[in-house]
């Protein structure tokens, strides 16, 4: 099992938490609970006191554990759509 | 059959022959424990989506295998939930792929006594035939020699759980087939609330976000139990106590949220206006207010006209109309000068133009003036001196009688409101419906507001009104109002009498100055969106097209309606009146007289069974043989098996993606909306009558997708967004235009589609960004997180205090920066002043930060927009064992909406003969279990086992004088119905001291039906159908009883026992019926 100063020794060294469990052998949400003492899903949300007294903490620790993240935020057939209704409606055309 | 394991593979001899001989780690394991994986590690991929149940809107992970939804959890990305969902929100993997669900359509013939199944298609054509059919029977070319062209026969009731896609194509088809009594539980649950708040700022919408109250000093949670009705947004008032805030609790009953405050306040329920009155006259008398706030951003210097009279001791203020049951509010307007109301009765200055020699609406326009101000608030007719006259008789010796607050308790909940407001401190309100049900419910808004205002409390860090909101997207069903009264964007419906051709009806509900100046943009850019190419400017953009609204058209008026046998055809969507509304009699006889009914649900509630198993059978009283309404059961999608937005509690619209498909009939409500609609069309093809041109002119052509044709949401969203001519989607509501170039479903909503982008699917973790979050999802208006924050800023742009900066003019720049976006045009420096015929945005001045109002100001006096009065005032609920103190000679709210009918009788005054015949005060609230009238927690097991029994809460002391006994059963009789409950002894309900004696209350919650797996009676068959006037909510907060230990009688004994109780207490067709 890899130890905390393994883990934080790569943080250190710039390592991410996905490249330095690469590094280790073990689950990148592994990584991280090695060395935060926190799961990476945040089934805990740590008091700002927690958080001061832990390494940098990545913006979306979920992503270490989750499959791949679902959420689309553009769509060209409706932006086509919209084209198509603005020259229609708006301009006039047929 | 597997094999008997070996010996070895004992757990001792496992542990004893490893590494962990003590048994401390992985020995203690199975073969079958180790293999066991967490569905959310086999998920091949995790779909971002949204709590379906309160106004919270936590945010939701759907992890899904094999385009299965396999669990559900908390995002903990998210700013404002943080990965926690509550025990409802922690059951939606029950509730949306548990058995519990219909998957089928379900048919009941006219008399008919059981169900029938029938296929999709078939059901569908059929409820288009029928609503052709109503339609054409049911319409109304005019009222009373105005033309009105519209639907009478028809009505719609649901919306607040549904998506904001889906509301906004029910109001465009449903207003297109001139259908006006289109409702949801947005009506039942805050509408005063849009009322209060937007009559007194500008917007009818919560001012804050639940993650600003961290940044409060003083929460005061009134009308609320947020810890177990919004346990989630709780999470920052326990931030806030961490930071040292100080937390009070005012509330009939005690609850985890009292338990967590630092006061409990315990006060008869009814009375918060004259509590809120007390500290508003404690904060003016002892002048302890944020003076130089109050000078520039509030219209306390602002002088009323002569005529206003206020309130004596009749309790009627000026211009009250005791034939009309209402106000002219001709009187409360300013001095030489005539200003439109933002909210709530939008063209009373239409009226008032008219009573001054204004032949139509056009005579507002030249009415209108600038008002009078006197800086140094000492003009006698200065709002100030009439805010001080008025509440100058809410001492804390009354606000002890009327509310049972002992006066040191009262004293210290003024002494906090005052040290914790101010340049360097604040102050939040948060309020639930606790408030808003009420006869009075706006007002209670409003004296909430008045409070902040006169404490400098909006628009600043910590500061503001927090409206809780309880259901998805019941703050989204607002905004694109599945309402009767209002347009997408709280553009007011047009009225019969007032609204002939456009440019009246802009006149007569436009402000001219502020950015309601811009009306014509807004309505415009509207009828582009719904009628395309056929609305143009020679035409009017179609105007004409929108039914004309003659009245109030609320649920309730459409109840009386469907009584008297005017509407055939009622739709409702996720929502149970059998259970949810006032007076659940009133609502079953109303479909009862219906020619048919589609119920769109995952489950078959008590709206749409009635006919077979309400108490009506079993009591004998009607027959299932008898009635002749069809009725059809569609079942509905859940939120994880389509897209589309719910706007929460704080205006932030979320976007939720699909994490599967629905099964065999289950659709959504957009897809059956548009389905029908295309139906309809069909039939009307060809039509050459007139009425049929709105219909047939209708934008109706969404793109589709998948195996059933479900209409892209992305696409409604980017309708209501909106676009220009070149097809680019708009970044803002500044961006459309009034000559029919710009095309957007809901001003309001304008640039949440901006670039082609889908703002509201935005997931910035909560550790990217500032406690206001502004990168996750995107609020109304502007992408701005908290109203009127200009108002944090003096007058010369800089932060009161920098401890409370939220945004302030940066004069290198000539911007206005900050913490948040500015609710305040960018570029408009603190010292512009307008030019004095400015008009619309132009004529808002760089120090003014109400910039909806038509005078930019905060309105301490409502001079319009409020139909019961310029200033909150104490009145008695409807139904009261208690005589009113403050106001002798008036009991009631005078303007208050009833109704008479036989099975809506009211109780008699209490000082009358029979008046203390239903001597128990109760009042009502939601359990953390359970959601609204049970449709999506009373068949889910996890629910329902966590909350299985209605019941009733009694004080110790009610216990011993009625003889009730814990965990037994009680009988509740009011004038409406009588219901059994089990009892609850607890210390949680105080008896409170009114007048010399003891005043009891109960506690009940609301939920329960006979349907489900957690059956029960329903509280609303003892409550009555009486109104706030300007909301139309309905009054169940606080109701009178009687109780009784034991169960209720069965059968027709159950009408019998009510109907001795009338007897014994006298009640006529009057009784309570006096203004």
């Amino acid at each position: 099992m890899a130890t905390r100063a393994q883990v934080l020794e790569l943080l250190k060294q710039g390592h991410s938490y996905e490249t330095a469990a690469r590094e280790l052998g073990i689950p990148a949400g592994q990584a991280f609970m090695v060395a935060t003492g926190l799961s990476a899903d945040s089934s805990e949300t740590p008091s700002p006191e927690e958080i001061s007294s832990l390494p940098e903490l990545p913006a979306s620790p979920q992503q270490l554990v989750n499959s791949a993240q679902f959420n689309p935020t553009r769509k060209p057939h409706v932006e086509e759509w919209v084209r198509r209704r603005a020259a229609r409606e708006l301009k006039g055309d047929a | 059959m597997s094999p008997l394991p070996s010996p070895s593979d004992w757990p001792l001899l496992r542990q004893l022959r490893g590494e962990d001989r003590l048994g401390r780690g992985a020995a203690v394991k199975s073969a079958a424990t180790q293999a066991l994986r967490p569905r959310t590690a086999e998920a091949d991929r995790v779909v971002k989506s949204v709590c379906p149940y309160c106004a919270v809107g936590c945010a939701q992970n759907l992890y899904v295998k094999d385009d299965k939804v396999v669990q559900i959890e908390g995002d903990p990305d998210a700013p404002h939930s943080r990965g926690r969902l509550c025990p409802k929100g922690s059951a939606t993997l029950q509730l949306t792929t548990g058995d519990s669900r219909e998957r089928h359509v379900l048919y009941r013939r006219p008399y008919g006594t059981d169900w029938e199944r029938l296929d999709l298609e078939t059901a569908m054509d059929m409820v288009a035939d029928k609503f052709v059919q109503a339609r054409a029977e049911g319409w109304e070319c005019e009222s009373e020699g105005k033309p009105t062209r519209r639907c009478m026969s028809i009505a719609a009731l649901g919306g607040a759980t549904l998506d904001n896609e889906e509301n906004y194509l029910i109001k465009k088809f449903l207003t297109a087939a001139g259908v006006i009594q289109i409702e949801n539980q947005a009506r039942v649950c805050h509408s005063s609330t849009v009322v209060g708040l937007g009559t007194s700022f500008g917007r009818g919408a919560s001012s804050t976000l639940p993650g600003d109250l961290q940044n409060s000093d003083l929460i005061v949670l009134e009308g609320s139990n947020m810890a177990e009705a919004h346990p989630v947004a709780y999470q920052w008032i326990t931030e806030a106590k961490a930071r040292g805030a100080t937390v009070i609790h005012v509330d009939p009953h005690y609850s985890r949220t009292s338990a967590l405050a630092d006061m409990f306040v315990p006060l008869r329920a009814g009375t918060d206006i004259a509590f809120l009155g007390g500290v508003i006259n404690h904060v003016i008398s002892t002048e302890s207010d944020f003076r130089e706030y109050v000078l520039a951003y509030t219209n306390a210097p602002t002088i009323v006209g002569e005529e206003f009279e206020d309130v004596g001791a009749d309790g009627l203020f000026s211009g009250f109309d005791p034939e009309k049951r209402g106000y002219d509010p001709k009187s409360w307007q300013y001095e030489d000068a005539l200003v439109a109301a933002a909210a709530g009765q939008r063209d009373q200055e239409a009226d008032i133009a008219a009573l001054t020699g204004g032949e139509d609406a056009k005579g507002a326009e030249q009415a209108r003036g600038m008002p009078k101000l006197d800086p140094t608030l000492q003009h006698p007719r200065c709002v100030w001196q009439i805010l001080k006259r008025h509440y100058a008789q809410y001492t804390p010796e009354m606000v002890e009688r009327v509310c049972g607050v002992p006066r040191d308790v009262f004293a210290k909940v003024c002494r906090l409101f005052v040290e914790n407001s101010g340049r360097e401190r604040t102050t939040a309100f948060v309020h639930g419906v606790g408030w808003t049900q009420h006869t009075i419910g706006s007002q209670y808004i409003r004296a909430a507001s008045i409070l902040q205002l006169l404490l400098g409390n909006m628009g600043r860090p910590g500061g503001g009104v927090m409206a809780m909101r309880g259901h998805a997207s019941i703050q989204g069903s607002s905004d694109i109002p599945t309402l009767f009264d209002t347009l997408p964007g709280y553009i007011p419906m047009p009225n019969a009498h007032r609204h002939e051709d456009l440019d009246t009806y802009i006149a007569a509900s436009s402000a001219k100055r502020g950015f309601w100046g811009n009306m014509r943009d807004y309505m415009v850019s509207l009828l582009k969106a719904w009628w395309g190419a056929s609305a143009t400017a020679e035409n009017d953009f179609c105007f004409e097209y929108l039914p004309r609204l003659t009245g109030s058209h609320g649920t309730y008026q459409t109840v009386m309606e469907q009584v008297k046998g005017t509407v055939k055809g009622y739709f409702l969507f996720g929502q149970n009146p059998a259970v949810g509304s006032a007076n659940n009699r009133m609502q079953r006889l109303g479909m009862s007289k219906l020619d048919w009914l589609v119920v769109r649900d995952f489950s078959l509630i008590e709206s749409a069974t009635w006919w077979k198993d309400g108490p009506e059978i079993e009591s004998g009283e009607m027959r299932t043989e008898d009635i002749a309404t069809e009725v059809f059961f569609f079942p509905a999608a859940a939120h994880i098996e389509k897209e589309g937005t719910f706007t929460n509690t704080q205006r932030m619209l979320q976007w939720h993606h699909k994490g599967q498909d629905p099964q065999a009939d289950q659709r959504s409500d957009l897809w059956f909306i548009y389905h029908l609609g295309k139906r309809i069309r069909e039939r009307l093809a060809g039509s050459t009558e007139k009425r049929d041109r709105p219909v047939l002119d209708l934008t109706w052509d969404y793109p589709t997708e998948g195996e059933h044709a479900e209409p892209s949401a992305d696409a409604v969203l980017a309708e209501v967004s909106g676009w220009n001519a070149e097809g680019k989607l708009l970044s803002g509501y500044t961006e459309l235009k009034s000559d029919g170039s710009t095309s957007c479903g809901c001003w309001i909503y304008s640039g949440c589609y901006a670039d082609g982008v889908n703002q509201t699917a935005r997931r910035k973790p909560w550790r990217e960004q500032n406690w206001t979050g502004s990168e996750w999802a995107w609020a109304w208006p502007a992408n701005r997180r908290i109203l009127y924050n200009r108002a944090s800023a003096d007058p010369d742009g800089k932060p009161w205090s920098e401890r409370k900066a939220l945004v302030w003019w940066d004069e290198e720049k000539r911007e206005w920066t900050g913490h948040d976006t500015p609710d305040f045009e960018a570029d408009k420096p603190p010292d512009y002043r307008p030019p004095e015929d400015a008009e619309g945005p132009a004529a808002i001045a760089g120090n003014t930060p109400f910039i909806m109002q038509a005078d930019q100001r905060g309105w301490l006096f409502a001079p319009a927009g409020v139909a019961d009065g310029p200033m909150p005032t104490h009145y008695e609920p409807q139904d009261s064992p208690v005589p009113n103190t403050v106001y002798p000679e008036r009991q009631r709210n005078p303007a208050r909406e009833v109704f008479q009918h036989e099975e809506n009788r009211y109780h008699p005054d209490p000082d009358e003969p029979g008046g203390q015949v239903y001597p128990i005060v109760v009042t009502t609230y939601r359990l953390t279990e359970h959601f609204t009238a049970g449709g999506m927690s009373r068949w889910t097991p996890y629910l329902a086992e966590l909350q299985p029994e209605f019941f009733c809460e009694v004080s110790p002391e009610l216990a011993v004088e009625r003889g009730l006994e814990h965990a037994g059963w009680a009988t509740l009789i009011s004038a409406r119905g009588c219901v059994e409950a089990r009892v609850m002894v607890t210390d949680r309900m105080t008896p409170l001291q009114i007048e010399g004696r003891t005043v009891h209350q109960i506690g009940m919650p609301y939920h329960w039906g006979p349907n489900g797996y957690a059956k029960g009676d329903s509280m609303n068959e003892l409550s009555s159908m009486s109104l706030d006037p300007s909301s139309h909510i309905q009054e169940v907060k606080a109701l009178s009883v009687e109780i009784l230990p034991g169960r209720r009688p069965r059968g027709a004994a159950r009408r019998e026992l009510v109907r001795e109780y009338r007897e014994r207490a006298g009640i006529t067709a009057e009784t309570g019926m006096a203004p």
